[in-house]
Formats: C-alpha cells, structure tokens, sequence
C-alpha cells in the first residue's frame, strides 16, 4: 500500500528536497532500518527500566521528544541513534583493516560465548561495533562475521611472520583471542604443544636444552637489567617527579653520549699514539701540587692533555727517510704515522661526526614533537595528556592534581584573555614595561661584557708570574660569579613584566641567559684569539687557551655544586623552617642552561685540550649523582606548565644553533686563520694548521698520477669558492620547497576540517528530518492500532526513534 | 604467600606472549612474579584470577585516578586472567604503537561507554584529573565548551574516536604521558 506522506514545507527545504516520490522511497528504506533498531532498543528500554538509567537515558529520551533543529541547538541522541550512528562507515574510517575485522571477530566470539538470552547485567549499553552485544536470532549478520574472520585469518597467513606478529600486537583485542588466532593460523599438520611424548627424538633433546638454559637464561636476564645505567634510578626520578623533570636527567644522559663520541676517536688517534712515542722532555718536571686540579697548570702542562706534548713529525718512521725534527728508532719501524696531519684530521672528523648526530637527532626530536596545523596550548591536549600515568606516588600525585588545577585555570586565563580586548592605552603601557624591562637585561648584559672585557685586558696587561699560578683563577672566577649573579637580576626584573602565557615568560628568561652566556664567551674568545696570541708569541699559546678553558670548566663545576648547595638544600631549610613555604622548586631551565654552557666549554676547548671530553664525562657523572640526591632531598617538580616533547626539542636545538655552531666557527678560525706558535704542538712549523692538509696534498700531487683525483678534489671542490655557494643555494632552494610544502598542507587541512563541519550539519538535518517523520507515522499508526488490538504496554518517555 | 612455584611459566608460552605482546621476557617474568604473589596459594597460573580490587591496589595504578575505569576495560566479567594483566601491560608499555594506545585511551575515557566522548564524560574526566568534586560549575562548561570548539569537527558535541584520534595525533605529548610501569623489578 503506497502511502504518500505529508512532509508540510519548513523554510529551510526550499529548494534541496527531492520529489516526493523519491522521498517516500528513502524514508522507506530508513524507516525500515530504524523500526528493526528501535524494536530491539525497545525491548532493551522495556528491561533496562528498572535498572536506574541515570541521566544518561532518560535526559537523552526526553530531549529527542523535540525536534531540534539547526545545528547549535544541544542535540541529544537515543541509544539507537547512537547506534546507528556509531556504526556508519565515517565511524570506522581511518582505522586499520585488519582493526575493522577484528571488531567483528571480537562480535563473533561473543555471539559464540552465549548459550542463552543474554543477561541483563552483560547487556552494555555501548554503540560501538567491537562492544556492541546482538542477539543471535535478531542479527542476520552472523554469518558474514564468521566469513570475515576466516578472511582475517587468511589474510594474516598471507602475510610474512615478523609483519603477522606485528599486526597481531597492533590489535586491540584480548591477549586470549591473539592466542586463538595465532593457533589457527599454523598449518593443521603441525602437532600441537605439550605433548612431549609425541615428539620425536631430536625434539625432546632441544626440549631438554630448551628448559635446561631456560632457568640460566631468565636469571641473566634480570641480572642484564641492572646493567643498563641509571635505569632504576631514572624510573624512581620519574616516578616521583613526572616526565619535565626526567627529561633533565635525560638531556644529561644524551650529553654524556655525546661526549662519549668525541672522545673514542681522540683516545684512539691521538691521545693513545703519542703515549706510546712520548717526545723527550722539555726540562724539569715540576712536582704535583693539589692547585694543578684547580688550574690545569703546572705537572700537567708538559703531558698530553695539551696541545703543546704533541709532536709535529711523523712518528715510527724507518731511519732511511730522516725526518725533520723528529726522532729516529733504530728497530724496524712500522706504520709511520703523521701526527699533524692525524691531529687536524681527527679533530675534524670528531666535529663532523658530533654535527651529523646532532642535527640527526634534532631533526628527529622535531619530527616527533611538531605537527603542522596544532595549536598551542590546546585544550583537549592538556585535559586528555596532563595527567601523567607514569607517577604513582599519592603524594606526587596530588601533587599533579594541583599542578593540573593551576594549569587548566592559567589556560581559561589565556584563552579570555586573547578573547577579551585591550585598550590602546593599555596596550601601549604593556609595550613600554616590556622594552624597559628588555632595555634592562641588555644593559645588564652589556655591563657584565664590559666588565669581563676590562679584566682580561688587565689580566694581559699586568701578566702573572709564574709561580702565583693562583692568580689566573682570577678571570674565570670573575665569569663565573657573573654567569651565577645575573640571571637573578632577569628574575627580579621579569617580575615587573607580566606576560599572558607562563610557558612565554620561561623562554624569555631562557633566552636572556643564553645571550649573557654566549655574549662572554664571546668576549673571552676574541681575548683567547685576537689578544693572547700576539702577547704570548714567545711561549705556547695553545697550551694557555687549554689551560684557560679547563680553568672554567672546573670552576664552573664548583660554582654549580655551590648553587645546588645553597639554592636547593639551604633554600629550603630556610623557607620550610622559618617561611614555612615549603621545598623549593626544581628550575629545570637553569639546570639545563648550564648543562649547555658546560658542554659549550668542551666543544670550544677540544683543539688546544685533546682530554677535556674526559674531564666533562667525569663532571657528568658527578654531577648526575649530586643533582640526584639534591632533588630526592630538597626539590618539588615544578609548577609551570612544561610539555615534555617539546622540552627535548627546544634542549637539543639551543645545543645545536648557538652553542655547537659557535664551537665551530671559533674552531675554523682557529684552523684556518691563526698562526699556531713555533715553539710547542704539531704545526709548530706552518704557517697556519690547515697547512698541514695542503702540504700533504701536494706531496700526494708529486707523489704520482695514481692519487691524482685527491688533489684535484682538494684544489677545486675544497679551495674553490664555487661549490660553497652552489651548496647554499641548493640548501635555500629545499628549504623553501619545505616552507611551500608546509604552507600547502596547512591549507588543505583548512579545507577539509570545512568539509567535515559541513557534512555533521548535513547528519543532524537527516537525523532531525528522519525523526520527524517517523514520529508522525507513529502518532497516526498508534491512531490507527487503538481502535484495533490492546497495544503492547509501552512507557510514555519511551522515546520516538 | 606464594606457594606457588616459582617460574611456571613455559619457554614456549613465553615466547609466545612476547611475540604478542609489547613487553619484553624479562617484564613478562616479572608481571608472572607479581601475579603469583597475589593470586591465591596452589593454582596453576593460567587458571588463577584476580579480582579488580586486587589489581586497582597495584603500586603501578594506587595512585591513578582512572584506575577503575582501566580495571573495566581491560578486565573480563570483572576478574583479570594472566593474559588480561598482560594484555594491560602491553598496551601501557613503551613500544606499543600510537594506535593501540589511542584504542585504548578512547574506551578508558568514554565513561557511559556509548561509544563517544560526549559532555558528560569530559565533566567525569576533568573531575577525576582535579580529584576533588568541588570544582566550580563555570570552570567545567568552560573546559568542556572549549575542548569541543577545538576537537569536535563535525560540530555534534561529541567526540567520535576519529576526532579523538586526530586530537592525539597531533599531541606528541599523550604517547608519554600515557605509559605505565607495572613491574616492579
């Protein structure tokens, strides 16, 4: 019987509704789709009645009364709106296949499970199809489940068996049903386990191996663990602090890595060759004094710790071919080794090497941490990721709790406050506080240059003699002091400035102090370089340069154990006892500034020191355990709002931009520009250390046609400015292909995130318009039945599907 | 006290499970460990179970504030098998792959369990991450209105798991956040 429905015309049809014909048709097939659901939902709603639905059911059935209209009205679904919405194919969109069959696999191992009718305590009230619970007569589906999960079967059979156990773990189903699966994927002719009777002869003997080294492997196993460095230690850190401060310890771990890597090529090519063919000693060896430790002087002037104690000849050579200089051992000589060439070349390479990790590892940080189109700071980020499941200590996590608090009432802040506007007046006051308060800290920092520079022209001027070796203690003390007493001042006068994010102001105050650092080492290397040079012409100046670097590194350790002294155990003594303000937090910007500076130092002091690397591997580990045991004792986590992802990022990139880079160019100024002393070293005799290279190139020129390509390599690709610019533009030319790439991208996302609203207006304009007509069949049906048979007892608030 | 042995566990099964799971040998043995300690004395492990209160006292998940919401998901008829506690395991481990934790995540966090994230579970969940009931009425619609605005892409006031799963995409953040230790050796 064709009924023709009055669909009366609402404003918002003119001109997109189809004819009526058509109409009838697709409410047809709707209608029928949602009278098979409600009728299933219906009997559920009959039973789940005396079940206290909560104000989930019952708020969403009353709503659905109403049609609402228009997309911003709240639209409340039924449970069978929810279903069906829930299992539209835009639902699973996006999902893995092997994910979309393995929900119905799941489906199917309940529908299997069930004897009887379900329970009412089973029956979930989801809508999802990996939850969802059908009846067996209701579903005419079951079949195609089982279908599908033979499907899935063969299609893991198909697939290699490392690729198949990695589907398998990607899975969201129980550890059970991947067992199940995986039995039925081996072939029916393979025996099954356990039955060692059956097995054959050589089998049982591999069993027997198998379980002999089975109990010797597991306790090798534990005991592997305890070998990984660090490891409880760190998860303790975590544990009780959470992923900002862990992330601290992590950086420090890395640079020890770092340094790691520097050193192995030095030992290997340099440090270990010349201990092994010492040069004959310059004159008396001083004693030790406990100051050596203290100024890098003294007994470890003339060792090979310095620049000075390298030969400049070519060690091991047969006495056929007399070198200039250098000494001739009568045995037979093996390997000659060029110890300038190895000391420029190793030098160089250990660079190299160091650059490739780091921008390596800084390009990957920013892969995983960066997203194109995300926002800053957004909010379901910080609701769905702040809590860290990691911590579970009560105490540190309440902790959490107050820190999620603080956090999430600071976000509502900023986000009013970019909302709200802001007069021009006050704007313009907000503008001149922050350009003061910047005018400030420059000017601090420029004082602190003018100071250091003063006293290192003093320090040249009034030079020290040389048995007050104390007195050069001076200059560094003077840095240091500087280095510990200015960021206060940032803080005291950051203070003034109130930025709208907290996030902002801890870059701000980082960025100050790493200007203040690079600033005076700045200065100090224009001072190493550019004065030194000239007033030391007479004595070896690389060895001062190394003796210097290594007088800053030492007294900076000490600073800084000073300052986790008095700053971390002292502070809170003081303000738990008298102030009553509890511990103090752990600055984790600080810190790690000074990890950076400390391995700024190595990197500058590599060329005159081959052992520094050493030195700062030694004042790692000690700095691990001191800051360790300080922050247990002394520290709470800190309050501001640090992202852990972006930490690591924004670590490794201040490591990479200011502070290798200008290792670097201070290391290709020192190779390329500045005549090495003729006294001590291996370029006591050239003009400049690159020289070494050039030499050897021509010697390898005269040497014969078969090495030719390397000189003309040397003379066209590294002589010749040509291929450097032809590089730069290359390099500029791919970062704009990025740029445009990124731009592109963010444009499309635009594009679709418009789409998908528009097709959720469309859902709800079906939904309401579905609803709509199905509640005026029901009313002239329930009409029409009322005059016939007794209607089945249905509660009012049943809601109209 | 565990009476039962020590290491019931087979090579075989062994190499199963770390071939299914995320974890390693040595947090397989060592969950085992912790598993036989609470299980009750003489049961063969693969039979024995443990109740959600006993999983919910872990040291790894006391203090988790999601802790029952995680002991329904992963649990079955409300006990926890030996594979359901490794099951659990892998999921919060460290080399489980975004996916399965986002999977996850989705199902912990869909508390009326309708298959989305609608109003009523964001109040649960920032209720539960403040711990405390007294939380201003403003506060909550605020966040919850806010979280919408920027998840919610096709504007039903919902979050369905795509939306969810393109939120924690783009958080880097959630892969370390939302990881668990639960051996303790």
């Amino acid at each position: 019987m064709a009924s023709v429905l009055d669909v009366p015309e609402t404003p918002e049809d003119q001109g997109r509704e189809p004819s009526p014909y058509d109409e009838s048709e697709m409410h047809q097939s709707f209608h029928l789709l949602i009278q098979e659901q409600s009728q299933g939902a219906a009997e559920e709603g009959l039973e789940l009645q005396p079940q206290a639905p909560g104000a989930g059911a019952a708020g969403a059935s009353a709503g659905n009364q109403q049609a609402l209209l228009g997309p911003e009205g709240a639209t409340a679904h039924s449970m069978a709106t929810l279903r069906i919405l829930a299992s539209m194919p835009s639902r699973t969109i996006g999902r893995s296949r092997g994910a979309i069959i393995s929900q119905y696999y799941s489906r199917t191992v309940r529908l299997r499970r069930r004897a009887s009718r379900p329970q009412l305590r089973g029956l979930g009230r989801s809508a999802r199809p990996s939850l969802r619970l059908y009846d067996l007569e209701l579903d005419s589906t079951a079949l195609a489940e089982e279908e599908k999960r033979v499907l899935l079967v063969k299609e893991l059979q198909g697939l290699p068996v490392a690729q198949r156990d990695h589907v398998l773990r990607g899975m969201p189903l129980s550890l059970a049903e991947k067992r199940c699966l995986r039995e039925e994927m081996r072939s029916p002719s393979r025996r099954p386990r356990g039955r060692p009777g059956l097995l054959g002869c050589c089998s049982r003997l591999r069993y027997a191996c198998a379980l002999a080294s089975h109990d010797l492997g597991l306790g090798l196993l534990s005991g592997l663990q305890a070998l990984v460095p660090w490891h409880y230690a760190l998860k303790r850190i975590g544990g009780q602090f959470g992923s900002s401060v862990l992330s601290y310890f992590l950086f420090l771990k890395t640079l020890l890595a770092f340094n790691a890597l520097l050193l192995l090529p030095l030992l290997a090519f340099l440090v270990g060759v010349q201990t092994a063919f010492p040069p004959a000693p310059q004159g008396p060896v001083p004693t030790f004094t406990g100051l050596e430790l203290l100024t890098g002087g003294g007994r470890f002037t003339d060792t090979v710790m310095y620049y000075g104690y390298y030969s400049n000849a070519t060690l091991n050579q047969p006495c056929a071919d007399p070198p200039d200089g250098g000494q001739c051992t009568p045995e037979a000589a093996s390997l000659p080794y060029n110890m300038p060439l190895a000391y420029l070349f190793t030098i160089g390479a250990a660079f190299f090497i160091t650059c490739f990790t780091l921008v390596y590892s800084m390009s990957h940080s920013f892969g995983e941490s960066y997203r194109v189109g995300s926002a800053l700071g957004a909010h379901a980020i910080t609701v769905f990721c702040s809590w860290d499941h990691k911590v579970t200590q009560k105490r540190a996590s309440r902790l959490q709790c107050d820190n999620i608090r603080t956090q999430l009432k600071e976000l509502l802040a900023e986000w009013q406050l970019r909302r709200g506007h802001r007069s021009a007046c006050g704007r313009l006051r907000r503008a001149a506080v922050l350009a003061l308060v910047w005018l400030l800290c420059l000017g601090i920092t420029l004082g602190c240059t003018v100071a250091v520079y003063t006293f290192s022209e003093h320090m040249i001027e009034s030079p020290v003699p040389a048995d007050r070796e104390g007195a050069l203690l001076a200059l560094p003390l003077v840095v240091c002091l500087l280095n510990l007493g200015a960021p206060y001042l940032y803080r005291g006068l950051a203070a003034l400035e109130r930025h709208d994010s907290p996030v902002l102001e801890v870059y701000v105050a980082v960025c100050r102090n790493l200007i203040l650092k690079m600033v005076t080492l700045g200065i100090l290397c224009y001072h190493w370089l550019g004065r030194r040079v000239a007033a030391l012409q007479d004595q070896c100046w690389e060895n001062f340069v190394g003796q210097e670097l290594y007088r800053l590194m030492v007294l900076d350790f000490i600073f800084t154990l000073l300052d986790t002294l008095c700053g971390e155990l002292v502070w809170r003594l003081i303000s738990e006892r008298r102030l009553g303000w509890g511990k103090p937090e752990f600055d984790i910007a600080r810190n790690v500034l000074e990890l950076i500076y400390g391995q700024t130092l190595t990197w500058l002091g590599v060329l005159f020191s081959p052992l520094l690397p050493a030195v700062q591997i030694i004042k790692l580990l000690l700095l691990f355990y001191v800051k360790k045991a300080s922050l247990l004792a002394n520290c709470q986590a800190p309050r501001r709002p640090w992202l852990a992802s972006h930490m690591r990022t924004v670590f490794i990139s201040l490591l990479c931009f200011p502070c290798f880079l200008g290792a670097a160019i201070f290391l290709c100024y020192a190779v390329w520009q500045v005549k090495p002393s003729s006294l001590c070293g291996p370029f006591r005799s050239l003009d400049s250390m690159y020289e070494a290279g050039k030499v050897w190139v021509r010697r390898l020129e005269r040497a014969g046609p078969q090495v030719s390509w390397l000189p003309w390599v040397h003379r066209y690709l590294v002589e010749n400015t040509f291929p450097v610019y032809l590089l730069s533009a290359l390099l500029l030319a791919v970062i704009y292909l990025n740029i445009q790439v990124v731009k592109g991208q963010r444009k499309v996302i635009r594009l679709l995130k418009e789409q998908i609203s528009n097709e959720g207006e469309d859902k709800i304009f079906l939904i309401n318009k579905l609803h709509s007509v199905y509640e005026r069949k029901e009313r002239s049906g329930a009409g029409r039945t009322q005059e016939g048979a007794a209607p089945p007892a249905r509660p009012a608030d049943h809601r109209a599907a | 006290m565990g009476q039962c042995l020590r290491y019931q566990i087979h090579w075989e099964d062994l190499e199963e499970y770390q071939a299914l799971t995320f974890l390693t040998r040595n947090e397989i043995l060592c969950i085992h460990d912790t598993f036989l300690k609470l299980c009750p004395p003489g049961k063969y492990y693969k039979e024995a179970t443990l109740t959600t209160d006993q999983v919910s006292s872990l040291p790894a998940l006391r203090a988790n504030p999601f802790r029952d919401r995680i002991c329904k998901v992963f649990s079955h008829n409300d006990v926890f098998s030996f594979e359901d506690v490794l099951g659990m395991a892998s999921v919060f481990s460290e080399q489980a792959c975004p996916s399965l934790k986002i999977e996850y995540a989705f199902r912990i966090y869909d508390f009326n369990e309708n298959g989305f994230i609608d109003e009523e579970d964001l109040q649960r969940i920032v209720l539960r991450l403040l711990n405390s009931d007294d939380v201003s009425e403003d506060l909550l619609t605020d966040l919850t209105s806010h979280v919408l605005n920027e998840s919610d892409l096709d504007n039903d006031n919902m979050l369905s798991f795509s939306e969810f799963e393109h939120a924690m995409n783009k958080a880097p953040d959630f892969m370390n956040s939302f990881r668990i230790h639960f051996w303790g050796c």
